[in-house]
């Protein structure tokens, strides 16, 4: 658990970061979004101290940050910028090996987590592991700058806008591999993001900043029925709202007794999905099947909608 | 790599072309031939050196004015000839032929064949039991020395060897020499018998080039790497101190020494310690401390340069994981500079080597010391002796070091 109480930090008259506190519970995904100059990188950079706080404090599983050598807590905490910063002269497997070999692992050990992160990111050991940086694609290096912030299995990963230098195609690739390597590992991750969609589809909980200050802080859900009125609200995006609500459920929470003919569609995909399916087949319903296959109802448009509707 | 040959000579047809477009039927793709324009005058400089240009030079001793004698006239009638259809042979396949494998066989051929030739016109010309007759290679043979070497580096810079390759290809041209000149095939030439007069001061005055060029330039590494590091770092530092350095670079060399044996005549007369490890203000001392004060800059400067271009998201990384400052420097930075960092050495190694020279103005030794002789006694052999091993040592580190320099930077982009 990462406490982060009353921090901030200025630049002689500037304020970048103004009384910002928030808590991140172990194992979630927490995003800071905003626009660029909104201080979120820089509140990023305060928790493993590439920034020292002007005031206030940092408490990782209750201990303050500024009690620990600086080094020491960042061999501790994951880190991942945008462009990866892969270090070009050494192969993938040495950029991997980089925060283990700091900490004074032996060879074998160094050898054997290599190559399960390689497998981890489905990079095959024996093609990639000898290869330089300039060598591979966009997509490859960003999971090998992920890689190696994972090497020597921190419990918290910081992530300063990883995805931004992908294409999008790649992009929504690479979230996905992060969710479910995320999911598996139980790392607490702190992402960094000016893409709302990104947003929303990664974090468990999101923080918005504008100005130095956390204007709004709460889960995806939260903000998008009760954002506050001004900049979350406009950030939000209200003609997006409902879909962003219904892709926020999942299937399961609107099925309803009763049957349907044709396809049936996955309990666990999400509402959006599901009513994309129906415009496109043009039924107005369809039934519903859980992981064994087996029937357990089916879904309707109307039950679709009344989830993407304004909360009463 | 053909492919690309074809391409190449392709382009240099369009030019040929485009420049003879009045001559009509002349185009070199109907023919099937076409000429090569650096290969033209390739084959026009060795014509010349043949035909028209003296190929040695007769002296009755070594400081009289010479008599210039004709490849014809420089060695017996059939080798002459030999010679003269060996450089033909060598220009057409520069004019006409494009490959450069062939090219280059061509050329080496024909430095394989000139350049015993002109010892072996040494031994034919000498009188003999005459010691006192001086024979020396004239223009015609620097000439076509000159136009052969062209033919060289030409098909050696299209053929694109690797590091690997240009080192092997500097080894074979050293143990050539080396083969010519243990072989004694030289040993009747003016150069060779100035050599023989003085080989014990020769080998010395080697040690002596080499250890102020070398020396100079270590040293200099050695204050010049961490004083680029602490410009790098601390930008009060780097104006002031680069400011100093690109003054002393602007002074003349034979000023810097005057400038020199001012202090070191007093370190030396004042510090018995000084006195006893050799400083002068005379000699080696001031000529080594202002090749060294020279390497500096270079060597400063790329450090400086090579560090600042570290990409900074690079550095970021790296700090995020938790590198110290020390280990961001030797693991990451130093790296990522190392082939900046060499090209400034290469530049001061190079640079000190012929400026160690100079350094005989001041009895300080090295090669220079027979070129200022020989310029004293107006014989030109021995300024050659002085000269020729200058210029080839300072092409010998050009190539070590360039391909130090790509084999450092292989792994980048």
């Amino acid at each position: 658990m990462i406490e982060i109480e009353h921090l901030s930090k200025h630049y002689g008259e500037t304020i970048v970061v103004d009384d910002v506190s928030l808590r991140v519970d172990e194992g979630t995904i927490t995003v800071v979004v905003g626009t660029s100059g909104a201080g979120k990188s820089t509140l990023l950079r305060m928790i493993n101290r590439l920034v020292e706080p002007s005031a206030g404090r940092v408490l990782i599983d209750g201990q303050d940050t500024m009690s620990i050598p600086e080094d020491e807590l960042r061999h501790r905490i994951g880190y991942v910028i945008q462009g990866h910063g892969l270090f070009p002269h050494r192969t993938v497997a040495g950029n991997i090996a980089t925060v283990p070999r700091l900490l004074g692992w032996d060879a074998k050990r160094i050898a054997q987590r290599v190559e399960e992160l390689l497998l981890l990111f489905q990079l095959d050991p024996a093609e990639f592991a000898k290869k330089y940086p300039h060598e591979l694609s966009g997509g490859q290096q960003q999971r090998v700058g992920v890689a190696r912030a994972l090497a020597a299995r921190p419990a918290l990963l910081l992530m300063d806008e990883p995805f931004g230098a992908l294409d999008p195609l790649i992009r929504s690739k690479a979230q996905d591999d992060l969710l479910t390597i995320q999911r598996r590992l139980g790392t607490t991750v702190v992402l960094v993001t000016h893409d709302m969609e990104e947003a929303f589809h990664l974090g468990d909980m999101i923080a918005v900043m504008d100005e130095a200050r956390l204007l709004q802080y709460g889960t995806a859900a939260e903000l998008l029925t009760r954002p506050l009125p001004g900049f979350v609200e406009r950030l939000v995006g209200t003609a997006e709202r409902p879909f962003r609500l219904l892709s926020l459920a999942k299937v399961g929470d609107a099925v309803e007794p009763g049957s349907a003919e044709g396809e049936p569609v996955d309990v666990s995909s999400n509402l959006r999905d599901a009513l994309s399916r129906l415009i496109w087949i043009g039924s107005p319903t369809a039934p519903v099947a859980d992981a064994s296959g087996a029937i357990v109802g089916r879904i309707s448009v109307d039950g679709i909608l009344a989830h993407g509707r304004r909360p009463t | 790599m053909e492919r690309d040959t074809n391409a190449r000579a392709t382009r240099f047809l369009v030019t040929t072309s485009s420049a003879r477009a009045s001559v009509p039927g002349a185009s070199p793709f109907r023919l099937g031939v076409s000429f090569d324009r650096l290969g033209s005058v390739i084959a026009l400089l060795a014509g010349i050196s043949v035909f028209v240009l003296p190929f040695v030079t007769y002296r009755a001793n070594r400081i009289v004015s010479g008599e210039p004698r004709l490849l014809l006239h420089a060695l017996p009638t059939t080798v002459a000839v030999a010679v003269m259809g060996a450089v033909v042979a060598v220009a057409l396949v520069a004019v006409f032929i494009r490959w450069p494998t062939v090219r280059l066989t061509a050329a080496a051929l024909g430095l394989v064949v000139v350049v015993p030739a002109v010892g072996l016109s040494a031994g034919f010309m000498t009188p003999t039991g005459n010691n006192f007759a001086r024979i020396s290679p004239a223009s015609g043979f620097w000439l076509l020395t000159l136009a052969l070497g062209l033919l060289v580096a030409d098909s050696l810079t299209r053929l694109r060897f690797g590091p690997w390759a240009r080192l092997g290809a500097l080894v074979i041209a050293a143990v050539a020499v080396a083969i010519l000149l243990v072989s004694g095939a030289w040993h009747n030439l003016s150069l060779l018998k100035e050599y023989a007069t003085r080989a014990d001061s020769f080998w010395r005055e080697a040690d002596q080039h080499i250890f102020l060029s070398l020396g100079s330039v270590a040293a200099a590494a050695a204050v010049g790497l961490p004083l680029g590091v602490l410009c790098h770092r601390v930008r009060a530092v780097r104006g002031p101190t680069l400011q100093v350095l690109n003054i002393v670079q602007t002074i003349p060399s034979i000023a810097l020494f005057g400038m020199l044996m001012v202090p070191l005549g007093f370190l030396a007369a004042n510090v018995p310690a000084a006195a006893a490890i050799g400083i002068r203000g005379i000699g080696a001392a001031p000529a080594f401390v202002a090749l060294f004060l020279y390497a500096l800059l270079p060597i400063v400067a790329n450090t400086v340069v090579g560090l600042d271009q570290v990409p900074a998201n690079v550095v970021d990384a790296a700090r995020g994981m938790g590198m110290s400052r020390r280990q961001r420097l030797t693991q990451v930075k130093i790296p990522l500079a190392l082939p900046i960092i060499l090209t400034g050495i290469r530049i001061v190694l190079v640079q000190n080597l012929g400026l160690a020279t100079v350094a005989a103005l001041i009895g300080g030794g090295g090669f220079g010391t027979f070129v200022f002789q020989g310029v004293g006694q107006t014989a030109m052999d021995l300024v050659l002796l002085g000269a020729i091993p200058t210029v080839a040592l300072s092409f010998a580190a050009a190539v070590i070091l360039d391909a130090v320099i790509d084999l450092a930077g292989r792994v980048r982009k």
